[in-house]
């Protein structure tokens, strides 16, 4: 180091270099805000939740199909189904009668449409009846001919009519003979038979597919309607389904959580700032309520509300959540204010005469926001969860409105056949409930004062 | 200031070790797990193999059953679970054969009149302690049924014998019901009113003996456990592990060597989830299991032999016509029956390929005078008619002076199909007909007691048969009947039952059951939705296995093992 000369000893004019900070200041919501940016994890989360925002609000507007709507020409369909089909007329029952002569043998009426299959043949050698059987792949040496379909006890009956949920595709259908005591003899015969998509002109205006004066008529193709996510099984759209079950879902999986997160920040600041004995029995009234069970009260909320047979068990679900989810977020709240209360900013402030509303508005309940956001956004999957839960099991929703929950209860049930009816509505809770999750991780470290300016 | 970057970095080092070697525990331990995975599995196929299902050396085979059942007493069973165990346990004085032919039972042969029957019981019958089966024991089982006391809810099926009605409301004691045993091997009935088909309802297990003696050792406990009951039929239950399990062994005593030819069944499973079933079935677990619409695409993949099996339960959609209900209203049933078309509901809804439309409340299996009812009195022929279908709702909402509906309560039982069915039809009447229809799905017991209390607007409900006559489904819509929950009240339909109940001439009677099925239709007092049946599969070693409408819906009593049979 250098000597110091007198220069370094005059004093400095005023205003020349005042304090500067090197770098702009930043509030406690900022800084958050900013180490939130910069987890991309959290981020992506958020992106996600403000989608699903945008799906559940703006998706009904977008696409504006009824979910309650049976299509029953497009019966579980998975995404992307050639959605292509004939018109043909209007289905009339069939007793047998065919325009062919001078066919033998097991043979098509007519051709195969998604409408019906109409088979007929001759009496098989040693046969006093018939069995007709459907089967997806082609008769091996086993002899396994499939699904039995109908058994015919007598020689007159040589036809048979098939409308049993036919897709369109191959089918091998195959008549076997009987012998009078309904034994299958080692007789019988095979076809293939290719099956094609149809509708009928009245169900198509009816649906809108095509104008009441169209000239569209038999034999013209024309597309069924659109479902981009597939159908159920019932013919309704996976889409508009989802959209509306993710209003429920969304419905009980914010709305609740929102409403007992407010109610225990207030109970547990009121708990934490009085103190002594009004604190412990504030918080001994909570562990009472912790000791509830959900279920029990859940079903007794839909009694006591009158909710009859078939109607929505929605609203006791959040009124049940409310009444029973509060005491953990009172829980954290009481202890936040416990530790803010003694520190020495709070006994200056009350030196300065600030009123316990202030202090408590001012700088107790901004100070734990931090801990409640969090909280909340850890709250809201676990009652999607709950919903879920709760329509899965029945105790939710009533029918047609589904939710996401019930939907995955309804698709579990042909998860071996049709996958696209389980797999859409448990990617969609598992989606969500990770999204509000890794939000709700980020969070925590963002808001976390004790990490803030550490990298 | 130069230690403590060290120190971090050392840190660093300690964590990334520590990790890494976190990380190969979790490699070698997952490597473990797979490698133990493959070797059980390795083990149980090699056991799968030979499967516990059947047992060739010990002539045994394992079953599984719907539910536990109540409880075991033959008069007081109501439930199919009890009615497969007590057909296999049992019998009574007539029987049904490998064909579902009546054959005789206890009795050797029997005689029917216009006022009574008499029953000859064979001497060689006997009772699982040995001592022989007497015409005793039918009168005090009888009796004992129709004993208020008792609280059969089957004791109605009794009610042609003589007396039997007054004793089970408690007008008269029940001594006086009209049957005696004049001896030990002979069995007297008189008739309340002719009941030509009194056989058919001998075969009926709520007709099945009971030893006074036996009974009164168990103080007030027959039927609650194995050896609180007394067995005359092919089996006796061994062991009873409640809601676990049972054992069924060969019954040293039992006359017929035309069945019972197993060593044993066990009961090893009580579930009625069908994909747990399926799975026992695959592994070799079970000898049957029945198979649901999503499950076929494999059972044909594997080249599995499926069967089919119609069961003869019909279900429909049943009115409430207790006054003040919407559905008391003529026009307004008219309207919701011309607006649906069950074939729609069983082709496209349901999709299972063991159900029939239904067009009628009698189902194929009924017999008529010479050959099928069905085919000597064709059902009415059912269209769908939209047009048709408005215009008598149109009339309803005149005649009950309504300017809007309000909605419906369709109660339903909490099956995938009775929902799938309920949320069929809550939108079909949506559609067609603009009316909201409100499901209320119910555990079974639930929705009986709401049917019995009359808390539904339209319940889907089943019926299926009792005995082999038109009558247990024609008896149904009778103003009397207790099984009637809509509470339908016609005279005229009363007086067509009482003709099929009363009348000797097959004729007649079938003439007023083909009257009946119109006035079903014409008056829409039910709709008709389908009519059950099953796609089921069988090893291929066991042979003689039935399912059945009438009795038991599985019957193992014929069954034998054929090891060469695959």
């Amino acid at each position: 180091m250098a000597e110091p000369d007198v220069a370094d000893f005059t004093p400095l004019t005023a205003g020349a270099e005042k304090q500067e900070l090197s770098r702009p200041s930043l509030s406690y919501w900022q800084d958050a805000w900013i180490r939130l940016k910069a987890n991309r994890r959290a981020l992506t989360s958020l992106y996600i939740v403000i989608a699903l925002l945008l799906f559940t609000v703006l998706g009904p507007w977008l696409w504006q199909v009824d979910p309650g709507l049976q299509d029953l020409d497009q019966i579980s369909q998975p995404p992307g189904t050639d959605r292509r089909a004939v018109i043909v007329e209007d289905y009339q029952p069939w007793y047998g009668e065919s325009g062919l002569t001078d066919v033998n043998g097991l043979h098509l009426a007519r051709p195969a449409t998604t409408q019906a299959v109409r088979l007929k043949w001759d009496v098989l050698p040693g046969a006093s009846g018939h069995r007709v059987y459907r089967n997806l792949f082609p008769i091996g040496p086993e002899l396994a001919f499939g699904v039995p379909l109908a058994e015919i006890y007598d020689n007159d009956t040589l036809y048979f009519e098939d409308r049993l949920d036919l897709r369109p595709g191959i089918y091998y259908y195959s008549v076997v003979a009987l012998d009078p005591d309904g034994q299958i003899i080692d007789s019988f015969e095979t076809i293939e038979v290719q099956v094609q998509r149809v509708t009928t002109r009245e169900e198509a205006v009816q649906r809108g597919l095509i104008a009441s004066d169209s000239e569209l008529g038999i034999g013209d193709r024309i597309l069924l309607d659109l479902h981009p996510l597939g159908t159920d099984y019932l013919g309704r759209d996976m889409l508009a389904r989802l959209m509306a079950g993710a209003r429920v879902s969304l419905f009980i999986g914010i709305g609740a959580p929102l409403l007992f997160v407010l109610f225990g920040m207030a109970y547990g600041s009121m708990a934490g700032f009085l103190g002594g004995r009004v604190d412990s029995a504030m918080m001994r009234f909570a562990d009472f309520v912790v000791a509830l069970p959900f279920l029990l009260f859940m079903i007794l909320f839909k009694i006591a509300f009158g909710i009859g047979p078939g109607e929505s068990g929605v609203f006791p679900m959040l009124v049940a959540l409310v009444l029973l989810m509060w005491p953990a977020t009172a829980r954290l709240v009481r202890g936040q204010i416990l530790q803010f209360r003694e520190q020495g900013y709070i006994a200056a402030s009350r030196l300065l005469g600030a009123r316990t509303v202030y202090l408590v508005l001012r700088h107790m309940i901004p100070n734990t926001l931090g801990v409640v956001l969090v909280t909340l956004t850890f709250a809201i999957p676990s009652a999607i969860f709950t919903e879920a839960f709760l329509s899965f099991i029945g105790m939710g929703v009533a029918p047609p409105t589904p939710s996401w929950g019930s939907m995955s209860n309804e698709g579990i049930k042909t998860m071996l056949t049709h996958p696209h009816e389980l797999v859409f509505p448990a990617l969609f809770i598992s989606v969500t409930v990770l999204a509000f999750n890794l939000l709700g991780d980020g969070l925590r470290d963002a808001l976390d004062a004790r990490m803030r300016n550490q990298e | 200031m130069t230690g403590k970057p060290e120190i971090q970095l050392t840190e660093q080092n300690f964590t990334r070790r520590a990790g890494r070697q976190l990380a190969l525990y979790a490699v070698y331990s997952l490597l473990a797990l797979i490698v133990l995975v493959y070797l059980l599995s390795l083990v149980s196929g090699g056991s799968g193999l030979s499967g516990s299902a059947i047992d060739a050396d010990s002539n045994t085979i394992t079953i599984s059953l719907r539910e536990e059942p109540p409880q075991l007493d033959s008069g007081r069973a109501t439930d199919a679970a009890s009615f497969v165990v007590i057909a296999h346990t049992m019998e009574g004085l007539l029987g049904y054969d490998d064909n579902s032919q009546l054959v005789p039972g206890v009795a050797e042969r029997w005689e029917i009149r216009e006022d009574g029957a008499t029953f000859w019981l064979r001497d060689n019958a006997r009772w699982s302690d040995g001592k022989p089966v007497t015409a005793h024991d039918f009168v005090f089982s009888w009796q004992r049924v129709v004993n208020p006391a008792t609280g059969s809810e089957y004791s109605f099926i009794l009610y042609s014998i003589r007396n039997a009605e007054a004793i089970n409301n408690g007008e008269l004691p029940v001594s006086y019901l009209g049957v005696r045993a004049v001896d030990d091997y002979t069995l007297e009935v008189e008739f309340e009113r002719p009941t030509p088909y009194f056989e058919k309802l001998a075969a009926f297990s709520t007709y099945y003996p009971l030893r006074e003696d036996f009974f009164n050792s168990t103080n007030g406990r027959y039927g609650a456990d194995a050896d609180m009951l007394l067995y005359n039929g092919p089996y006796v239950v061994s062991e009873w592990v409640h809601n676990a399990s049972m054992r069924w062994e060969k019954n040293p005593f039992y006359w017929n060597d035309k069945k019972g030819f197993l060593d044993a069944i066990n009961v090893g499973y009580i579930t009625q989830d069908v994909n747990a079933k399926l799975n026992l079935f695959k592994d070799g677990q079970i000898v049957d299991t029945h198979l649901v619409a999503p499950m076929l695409p494999s059972a044909m993949e594997q080249r599995w032999h499926i069967q089919l099996f119609m069961e003869g339960t019909v279900f429909f959609l049943e009115f409430n016509h207790r006054d003040g209900r919407l559905t008391d209203n003529h026009h307004f049933r008219k309207a919701l029956q011309l607006a649906q078309d069950p074939a729609e509901l069983v082709y496209k809804a349901l999709k299972e390929a063991s159900y029939l439309p239904a067009p009628s409340l009698f189902p194929e299996f009924i017999q008529g005078v010479n050959g099928p009812f069905r085919k000597e009195y064709p059902p009415p022929e059912h269209r769908l008619n939209l047009a048709e279908a408005r215009r008598h709702l149109e009339l309803a909402r005149q005649e009950l002076g309504l300017d809007e509906f309000p909605p419906l309560v369709l109660l339903s039982g909490d099956t995938p199909v009775a929902m799938v069915a309920a949320e069929y039809y809550q939108a079909l009447y949506k559609k067609n007909l603009g009316l909201d229809i409100l499901i209320d799905a119910q555990i079974f017991k639930q929705r009986l007691a709401k049917m019995t209390s009359g808390d539904f607007d339209i319940v889907l409900a089943g019926w299926g048969p009792d005995y082999d006559d038109a009558l247990t489904f024609g008896d149904l819509f009778a103003s009397w009947n207790l099984n009637n929950r809509g509470r339908y009240n016609n005279p005229r339909m009363d007086e067509l039952v009482r003709i099929a109940q009363s009348s000797l001439d097959p004729k007649t009677r079938m003439d007023a059951f083909g009257e009946i099925q119109q006035l079903i239709y014409d008056d829409a007092v039910i709709i008709p939705m389908y009519e059950r049946g099953w796609s089921y599969v069988v090893d291929p070693r066991l042979k003689g296995f039935k399912r059945r409408s009438i009795g038991p819906e599985v019957d193992y009593n014929y069954a034998y093992i054929d090891v060469d049979g695959e």
